[in-house]
């Protein structure tokens, strides 16, 4: 109960759709460094896990201890935004659910599709169900990563897991002709989703770039907490 | 031994396994003249390092006992404990830990901090000891110190400072740069031992002065002269830094970080001298015991005193060629020989013989043992932690933190001589090793073995054979599975016998729950229900259940039990009666509260090359594991897991060969946790098929 609680909940049930997150093979959440795109990933990765998915995190900036952390404050922000909730209720939530969550760091230099390929292959040896979603936090789509994509599709392919990257876009450069920032603009057709958090005064706000017919939809969000403040 | 205990040092040496312990040991020994020759632990003579004094431990290049030793360094009297690596012999460490004022924590320069520097850290803090840091193996390739530093920072939380700076790494390791000097130390000659002190190398002043500004700041949080100092702009000296840092220090609020290589002899002095700057003297450490006759009221012990009465405490057993050596710390007054001590566990007199001090395997004799030192006595027989006393107090220190085995096997000897020296030989270890447990299964006749992993007893096993000449079979590796139940359930039961002569009357009722503890019991039994002389009874007859489960005859924990009713016979009630009703009562609640099965998991750090990681988190995957996550460190990665002991059998093997040997991992003990269904179903079936094959 708790659980379905927490999803309706999510800035991810307002923004992107509970049942559209995985529905496609790339996503991608923009916003210069700072504003939350890691925040907002982790609220991605917690509709997964809340619904009895398992999701991988890979992170090239963050530790694993970091991860961790971000996935607790996550999942605080998202309890405390419901109201009252039985504190041992909530622990138990975290405790079923977080065992489903696997945290890897790389350095950027090493990240290697094969590495997860192969853990992947051994969820299929095990008889285990397979992760949802595969959240890549800190790829840098300022150089030509399209081998990377590439080799992100084949797992797609081979595993049917869904891939959400965050992408840093910078302050000083102009949009495309679409309105894209240039990072998304060049890969724009690998990509089914994307959402560009815009800091605005005192909130963060979260715009639809690319998702069919959501597109262009803004919602405002508390940049502390990544909860929604204000449906538009 | 020096009376003065400003200038005594009990100090530890910990650290992952291979951090080079030992080696440092070794070294350390060789400066301050214990041994005029340096064997290295995994030595071309086969020789192997001097501290490590058990045959299997020079074979296997582990060091599995603490060995005590001691030297000394500028004046300074330093007992060293060596402690072993391993998680599975943590209980060494633990020990050691219980009876150090400070520890030398070894880092590797490349590896940084592991998994068993988290477990020795997590020690320190239990037992509140302070201690610096070494980053040892700077030469080695992929030497990082700084970053090893940091990590100390972000892992364990520590304030740590950079006291130095490397001046070459790698092959390129030359020697170091003393921030609170500012000088150049250089060390020549064949083992080291000529420490050259030089002007610090030109390209190198910027950093050090830059290193050293943010040691001093560091350190001013602890001197107001230190801090006066810098505002007023006045000469900062040497001793001023010292002392902050040591009061840093001492109050575990700063580590301060050194570094080197003990096998390329390298900065291994400089270390000695910070061991005796920074890690306090007895006479800084506060140390409790409890006044057994006083309400076990907490009394500080006081070690600069040697007239006031004695207390000293047993933390490790040997049994030598010249019989049971006890290593003591003696905590106040002084053990001479000839002296009458009490050991207050059991209240028994015990005349201090033979007292000696330990390097290693040799041993010195002395006339006593004044408080603040570490020594041993000869020919005392007692367990592992007990107190000894002066006949005049009743003291008792605070009982070490000892886990619970969670691996069995069992043994069987291969003949009758060997059955004569495997009691003798398990008498020994049991009494050395509180972790290491045995029994007698009534069932099977066999003698079954307890510890904390397979290489634990592995090791016992191989001991039994080498120095007791006893050699066993062993059988398959046990899980120590455990039954609980999940909810609450009542129970009324009545126990009655009454078919001629004295009859059994007696009626309890109440109800059990889970709870944290392994057994409670509550007596909430009013207007006299139950007569008071009979409530005992009704809680051993229900702690008795507790050791087989009714659902597979595990051990059951995690049990309340409220009694709240019941019923007696003027002449027929009796404890026996109640004890029955008790037992008949756990019985029918039982069932009804959804008892499960609960197994060991550990916790699984495996380091291994980065092209093996996606393979490694495979065979946790393989082995209902569960992966907490993955960290690349330069060309290594770390995955750290959750995984039932019960899968974990072999992994060794598996590990070895998926990775062509080069990934290593540690395990210990994390919780216990519900076993999924179909596992509990397997148990059950494996229960019943060892049931019918006894039959």
């Amino acid at each position: 109960m708790l659980k379905k609680d927490l999803i309706l909940k999510s800035p991810v049930s307002k923004t992107i759709g509970i049942d559209n997150v995985k529905d496609g093979k790339f996503g991608a959440v923009l916003s210069r460094a700072g504003v939350g795109k890691t925040s907002f990933l982790v609220q991605i990765a917690l509709t997964q896990l809340l619904g009895n998915e398992k999701i991988l995190h890979i992170s090239l900036d963050d530790s694993m201890e970091k991860i961790n952390i971000r996935y607790n404050e996550g999942y605080t922000n998202l309890v405390d935004c419901i109201g009252y909730v039985d504190p041992q209720k909530a622990v138990r939530v975290w405790e079923d659910i977080n065992p489903n969550k696997v945290g890897i760091s790389y350095n950027e230099s090493t990240f290697d599709t094969q590495k997860i390929g192969d853990y992947l292959k051994s969820f299929i040896k095990a008889d285990l169900a397979l992760p949802s979603i595969l959240i890549i936090d800190g790829l840098n789509f300022d150089k030509d990563i399209s081998d990377k994509l590439d080799a992100l599709e084949d797992l797609n392919r081979e595993f049917s897991i869904f891939t959400w990257f965050s992408m840093k876009i910078h302050r000083e450069e102009e949009l495309c002709a679409d309105g894209f920032p240039i990072q998304l603009e060049t890969y724009k057709d690998r990509f089914d989703k994307a959402v560009f958090l815009n800091p605005i005064e005192d909130k963060i706000e979260a715009i639809i770039l690319k998702d069919g017919d959501r597109t262009d939809q803004k919602h405002k969000l508390d940049p502390a907490t990544m909860m929604i403040v204000e449906y538009t | 031994m020096i009376r003065d205990l400003k200038r005594v040092r009990n100090i530890g040496i910990s650290a992952h396994i291979d951090s080079g312990k030992t080696t440092l040991t070794e070294r350390i020994l060789f400066y301050t003249d214990k041994i005029h020759k340096i064997n290295e632990v995994r030595g071309k003579d086969g020789t192997g390092a001097v501290m490590d004094s058990m045959e299997l431990e020079k074979e296997r290049g582990i060091t599995i006992a603490s060995a005590a030793t001691y030297c000394e360094w500028d004046k300074h009297n330093i007992n060293i404990i060596d402690t072993p690596g391993h998680v599975d012999f943590t209980v060494e460490v633990e020990r050691s830990l219980r009876v150090l004022d400070g520890v030398v924590l070894i880092l590797c320069s490349v590896s940084g901090v592991q998994s068993q520097s988290i477990t020795v850290d997590q020690q320190m803090k239990r037992y509140q000891v302070p201690c610096i840091a070494f980053v040892n193996k700077c030469d080695r390739s992929g030497a990082n110190p700084i970053k090893v530093s940091r990590q100390l920072k972000d892992k364990l939380g520590h304030n740590s400072v950079m006291m130095q700076l490397p001046i070459g790494l790698e092959d390129k390791h030359e020697g170091v740069i003393d921030l609170v000097a500012m000088k150049a130390y250089y060390f020549e000659g064949e083992n080291g031992e000529e420490v050259v002190v030089k002007e610090i190398p030109e390209d190198r002043m910027e950093e050090a002065q830059i290193a050293r500004e943010e040691m001093i700041d560091a350190a001013s949080l602890f001197s107001e002269e230190l801090t006066d100092a810098i505002l007023e702009e006045n000469d900062i000296t040497e001793e001023l830094i010292m002392q902050a840092v040591r009061t840093g220090t001492i109050a575990r609020e700063m580590t301060p970080v050194f570094l080197g290589s003990a096998y390329k002899n390298k900065a291994v002095q400089p270390l000695l001298n910070a061991v005796i700057d920074y890690l306090p003297s007895p006479l800084e450490i506060e140390n409790e015991a409890i006044d057994l006759d006083n309400n076990e009221e907490t009394v500080i012990l006081e070690s600069s005193d040697f007239d006031k009465p004695t207390v000293a405490l047993a933390f490790k057993l040997e049994d030598g060629q010249y019989g049971q050596l006890t290593y003591i710390r003696v905590y106040q007054g002084c053990i001479n020989k000839g002296d009458t001590l009490i050991n207050s566990r059991d209240g028994k007199k015990i005349k201090a013989g033979r007292l000696i001090r330990m390097h290693s395997s040799q041993m010195e004799d002395v006339e006593a043992i004044p408080s603040g030192h570490i020594g041993a006595m000869f020919g005392i027989d007692c367990a592992s932690g007990d107190t000894f006393v002066s006949p005049k107090i009743n003291y008792s220190m605070l009982a070490m933190h000892v886990m619970e085995p969670v691996i069995s096997l069992s043994i069987v000897p291969k003949d009758n001589k060997a059955q004569i020296n495997m009691s003798k030989a398990l008498n020994r270890f049991t009494k050395e090793d509180p972790t290491f447990k045995t029994y007698m299964d009534h069932e099977t006749g066999d003698t079954i073995i307890q510890g904390m992993g397979e290489l634990h007893l592995e090791v016992y096993v191989e001991r039994m054979k080498r120095e007791y000449d006893a050699e066993v079979e062993t059988g398959q590796p046990r899980v120590a599975y455990r039954e609980t139940i999940t909810k609450k359930a009542l129970f009324n039961y009545t126990h009655k016998k009454q078919t001629g002569g004295a009859g059994q009357f007696g009626r309890v009722s109440g109800f059990m729950e889970p709870c944290e503890e392994e057994f409670e019991f509550v007596n909430k039994i009013t207007g006299g229900r139950i007569p008071t002389q009979y409530i005992p009874a009704c809680e051993k007859g229900f702690q008795a259940c507790m050791d087989k489960g009714p659902k597979l005859e595990f051990p059951v924990t995690g049990i309340k039990v409220t009694i709240n009713d019941g019923a007696y016979h003027a002449v027929d009630s009796s404890e026996m009666a109640f004890q029955s009703a008790a037992r008949g009562g756990f019985l029918e609640a039982y069932g009804k509260a959804k008892p499960v099965i609960k197994e060991p998991i550990m916790k699984v750090v495996i380091e291994t090359p980065n092209e093996f990681q996606g393979a490694c988190m495979g065979l946790i995957n393989q082995r209902r594991g569960i992966i907490q996550g993955s960290q690349e460190e330069g060309v290594m990665s770390v995955i750290e897991s959750a995984v039932p002991l019960s899968d974990m059998f072999g992994f060794s093997t598996v590990l070895r060969s998926g990775t062509q040997g080069k990934a290593q991992f540690t395990m210990e003990f994390l919780t216990y946790k519900k076993v999924p269904q179909s596992v509990a179903e397997e148990i059950a079936r494996k229960k019943l098929e060892e049931k019918t094959k006894k039959k």
